[in-house]
């Protein structure tokens, strides 16, 4: 159970996008055709490997209905990446991508990496929104674009280690400050223990706090 | 007294001789007055002081006059703390969720008045975004007391609070960001707000697990002390239970978050002299608030449950509360709650309660845990709820885990050699023959727990033997109970052993059997059946005896499947006996045990029915009333039941007719309204385009006058100005053409008038001409005439001149 890093996640879009199903392709490497309405949040979290680190993913999966965006909009400052989702098969819920991005700039911290999916790519026939339009949208904002089947499971192992790589590049620039648990980043406890012989100040109390638990 | 009075007059002045003192409620108007529209910061301040210090003892005046002018300090006056304390501090008092001392004899003063000033108070949501703007503030006394105003809010009207609280963006992390307050007054009056706030709203709930509340209370719990620690621990117990119960996304981040080891230190055990010393209070709630916690995780049904159960074993928990459960000294209270989460812990999971089994206690000659859990249970000596913590524990350990359930059964089958060794089967059996009716009904249903399900054990059990307790001889242990049934003094005892002997016959022909051979059972049940004095007691012993008919193989000569159908019919009839057997699920101790698997039971003699033959019963109910009106001569039996249905068919038939006429009813006046809704937005869309018509025309009058100055940039405006001057160049130049032409009118008409004249002279000239030509012809006349005369003269005179 020991990881390196722990990263938080949010998973956003409209309802219907297969937010949920990704998910649990994600956690459990299912599908399930027939889904309830995700009410509120919900949570999953899975152990990937990065650069030959052990890191936690801990997402949170909210519900896409306009009754939740206010309960939702409490889950954007904890979070160090946000899987962005529209459906490919409904352009109106490309049309609403600007909203969410709007809401999220607007409550996540600024270093949050946003991946943008589109979902359900394995219902080619149905498509009305042409990838090179998700790319676009993208490029335009900064983001980084996929298209994904949850059914199928194509790209979903991608799109949430991607994001991840993300982050952990932006940890080894700097960019993200790794103390501040509230970026969504958490120091697993083998490695803070590392970190404490490495002897930066401000790891004082994070190995204060180690040395009580362990 | 006299001197302290006069000493306030000479302070405050002296009222005016004849005139009576301000009434309270006087006092607050003019203070109202003064914090609403004094200019001065001052006045304000010390009318809110005043306001504070009156708010105790006249609540009701203070609240009914003061809360719009509070709230509009609170909003105006942020900048000057002592003011806004002052505020906070009055609105405090005005909402506490208590009585204050003075008010409590007072009558005129309602107990929940507190909540109705609250209710008041957020009518309008902005006034709570007041307070929680509040606590940014760093002040100590300002943080202090709008942390505590909302938590007497939250006392009073919990769900309106939270639900307005959920909306506010970041209104839930601010509030946890507190708990890092390093002042430890603002953290632990937080940490009681946060227990409010989370209080039954799983979405509350789970955004305060996400802001890392979890970590943080286990470093305020470590730095505290863990169990040895004061209330604060408890209060962050709390706080987690919170956040657990009923809440599996929760429950499944704890796990995940590898907290679970964390709690690790909460159940530490001190070595034994330590303990005997006894458990301070304060650890015996912290303790058991932990127990609480770790049930809370492994106490659910769903899927998520399994997983906890296997972090728990793995994180080492279970064997800390096996550690807890054995060490001397425990508390009663904390031994049962331990041994209920250790009964959660190991419920459905193998591993666990294979795990359970080998524990053993530090006793001579080391026993296992087990055993010595089912003496306690055995023992009337032993509290009451301790001992039903174990029948849970048991059932719990038992749980479809058929090797163990085989073990329990192989400790009453006759072994070579062992007899010297106490053993579990031997333990109950013991108890099934005690004096004690407690003891008997435990365990009875211990017993029964070790059959559940499991066909096997139920055969195996069978060849058990028992020496007779007069000392006669040994007898089969089935028999036995049947004979202790007619026995029996106590209904807990009898209501216990029926329990046994429908699991045992249930799905077993073998064990039915036996209990149809001998022992005198069946003529037990049957008058039990047949009398109506104990509802309870003749449903089960009809319900058994349902059974002994339905898994009747017919090897008993004396009760084959037919001969026992005709006892029933006789002794009892078909009718009767089929609602004896169909009532037990109405009755009052059914619905109680079938809630939960834990035996709630508050005293001994409320013993009755066991939460797995409930299951039994549901299972088997319609099987054995179908099996039984099946091969009855089938409608005639019962034409009371059918005329019953009949009539409710009937009545249900009645209710459908008017339900569908007044759906019908429903449908025309939708129908009606959606007409009406219809028209009304056709004048809505019609009266829009004539306002839109109007509109622009409006806006094309406007571009007119707009024009000239050129300030417009609209598209049309520009249009319709390049148009109009379009226009206006045509017309110019339509005029220029319509003077050209009149031009030319005139210069035809004096062309005209010209050629008139020019023919008119022609008239005169050919006149003329004619006259003169006729002139000339007279004169060609004339002339000739004189040529002639000339000639005849010339003729005359002179030939001679040629």
């Amino acid at each position: 159970m020991a990881y390196a890093y722990l990263f938080k996640y949010i998973i956003i879009g409209d309802t219907g996008v297969g937010k949920s199903c990704l998910l649990l392709q994600f956690t459990d490497k299912r599908f399930r055709p027939v889904h309830d309405l995700t009410i509120g949040v919900e949570f999953g979290a899975r152990m990937i490997t990065i650069d030959g680190k052990q890191i936690k993913l801990q997402i949170w999966d909210t519900g896409g209905q306009e009754a939740f965006r206010s309960i939702t909009r409490s889950y954007y400052r904890g979070a160090a990446g946000a899987l962005l989702v529209y459906d490919i098969t409904r352009r109106e819920t490309f049309n609403h991508l600007t909203t969410w991005l709007e809401d999220a700039r607007q409550h996540s911290n600024s270093n949050m990496v946003i991946m943008l999916i589109g979902n359900k790519s394995d219902l080619e026939s149905r498509r009305e929104v042409k990838k090179e339009e998700g790319e676009a949208f993208a490029r335009e904002h900064g983001l980084v674009f996929m298209e994904t089947s949850a059914k199928t499971a194509a790209n979903v192992e991608e799109a949430f280690i991607n994001t991840a790589k993300e982050i952990y590049e932006k940890i080894q620039e700097g960019v993200f400050d790794i103390n501040n648990e509230a970026n969504g980043i958490k120091i697993g406890p083998q490695h803070s223990t590392g970190a404490g012989a490495g002897g930066a100040g401000g790891a004082g109390a994070g190995g204060a706090s180690s040395g009580g638990c362990c | 007294m006299d001197f302290l009075k006069s000493g306030i007059k000479t302070v405050l002045g002296s009222p005016e001789v004849g005139t009576a003192a301000p009434s309270p409620a006087e006092t607050v108007e003019r203070l109202v007055e003064r914090v609403t529209n004094s200019t001065l910061l001052q006045d304000r301040r010390d009318s809110c002081r005043a306001l504070k210090a009156l708010s105790q003892n006249y609540r009701i005046e203070v609240g009914a006059q003061a809360m719009d002018a509070l709230r509009q300090v609170l909003e105006l006056d942020r900048a000057d703390n002592e003011t806004i304390h002052y505020a906070l501090d009055t609105l405090k008092n005005i909402m506490s969720p208590t009585l204050f001392k003075v008010e409590e004899d007072n009558h005129q003063v309602p107990c929940n008045i507190g909540e109705q000033f609250t209710e008041m108070f957020i009518k309008d949501p902005q006034n709570v975004q007041l307070v929680l703007d509040l606590l940014d503030e760093y002040d100590f006394r300002v943080r202090l007391s709008a942390v505590q105003l909302l938590t007497f809010m939250l006392t009073n009207r919990t769900r309106d609070i939270q639900e307005i609280i959920l909306v506010k963006p970041m209104g839930v992390s601010k509030m946890i960001d507190l708990l890092g307050d390093t002042r430890e007054v603002v953290r632990n009056e937080t940490l009681l707000l946060l227990i409010k706030l989370t209080k039954g709203n799983a979405n509350i709930q789970k955004i305060v697990a996400f802001e890392n509340t979890f970590d943080r209370l286990f470093e305020i719990i470590a730095s505290e002390g863990h169990a040895e620690g004061g209330i604060i621990v408890e209060d962050c117990l709390l706080l987690m239970l919170n956040l657990l119960k009923n809440n599996s996304s929760n429950v499944n981040f704890f796990k995940e978050g590898s907290y679970v080891q964390r709690l690790l230190p909460l159940l530490a055990t001190r070595d034994d002299e330590a303990e005997e010393a006894g458990w301070a209070a304060q650890r015996v709630a912290n303790v058991q608030v932990t127990l609480l916690v770790v049930r809370a995780l492994v106490g659910g049904q769903g899927a998520g449950a399994g997983g906890c159960r296997r972090a728990v074993r793995a994180g080492g928990v279970l064997a800390a509360l096996c550690g807890v459960l054995m060490s001397s000294g425990v508390p009663a209270a904390v031994l049962a709650d331990t041994i209920l989460a250790v009964a959660d812990a190991v419920r459905a999971e193998p591993e666990s309660q294979d795990y359970l089994a080998q524990v053993t206690a530090p006793s001579d000659p080391p026993r296992p845990t087990l055993l010595v859990l089912l003496m306690c249970m055995l023992n009337e000596k032993q509290p009451f709820q301790l001992r039903c913590a174990v029948l849970y524990c048991f059932e719990c350990f038992l749980y479809r885990n058929e090797s163990q359930q085989a073990a329990l059964v192989s400790t009453l089958l006759p072994t070579a050699g062992e007899a010297a060794r106490l053993t579990a089967g031997q333990l109950l059996c013991g108890g099934l023959f005690s004096r004690d009716a407690a003891a008997n009904w435990f365990a009875a249903v211990a017993l029964s727990h070790a059959l559940r399900d499991n066909p096997e054990q139920k055969r195996r059990l069978l060849r058990v033997v028992v020496a007779a307790a007069g000392g006669g001889a040994p007898e089969s242990l089935v028999s036995q109970c049947g004979r202790l049934l007619q026995r029996a003094a106590d209904a807990r005892a009898q209501v216990a052993l029926l329990m046994l002997l429908s699991h045992w016959a249930a799905g077993c022909p073998a064990a039915a059997a036996a209990l149809l051979g001998g022992g005198g059972a069946v003529g037990w049940a049957v008058s039990q059946a047949a009398d109506t004095d104990d509802p309870l007691l003749s449903g089960l012993a009809a319900f058994l005896l349902a059974l002994l008919y339905h898994y009747n193989d017919d090897s008993v000569p004396e009760y084959t499947k037919e001969a026992l159908k005709q006892v029933i019919v006789k002794r009892i009839g078909l009718e009767a006996f089929v609602s004896r057997l169909s009532s037990v699920s109405r009755l009052e101790p059914y619905s109680a045990a079938s809630k939960q698997p834990q035996p709630v039971v508050a005293q001994p003699h409320l013993l009755s029915l066991d939460y797995e033959f409930c299951n039994l019963y549901r299972e088997h109910e319609s099987l054995l009333l179908s099996g039984l009106a099946a091969e009855g001569p089938a409608e005639a039996e019962h034409p009371d039941t059918l005329a019953q249905y009949r009539a409710l068919i009937r009545q249900q038939d009645a209710r459908l007719h008017e339900l569908v006429a007044q759906l019908d009813q429903l449908l025309h006046n939708n129908r009606t309204l959606q007409n009406t809704l219809n028209d009304s937005l056709a004048t809505n869309s019609h009266l829009k385009d004539e306002n839109t018509l109007l509109k622009a025309q409006v806006s094309a009058a406007g571009a007119m006058s707009a024009a000239p100055r050129g300030s417009t940039t609209h598209d049309a405006e520009l249009k319709e100005r390049e148009l109009q001057e379009k226009i206006e160049l045509q017309d110019a130049k339509l005029r220029e053409y319509e003077s050209e032409v009149e031009e030319l009118r005139t210069a035809l008409r004096t062309a005209e008038e010209g050629r008139r004249k020019a023919e008119e002279e022609l008239v005169t000239l050919r006149k003329d001409q004619d006259d003169l030509l006729v002139l000339v012809a007279d004169q060609d006349l004339e002339l000739n005439k004189y040529k002639e005369l000339v000639v005849s003269a010339q003729g005359g005179r002179a030939p001679a001149e040629p």
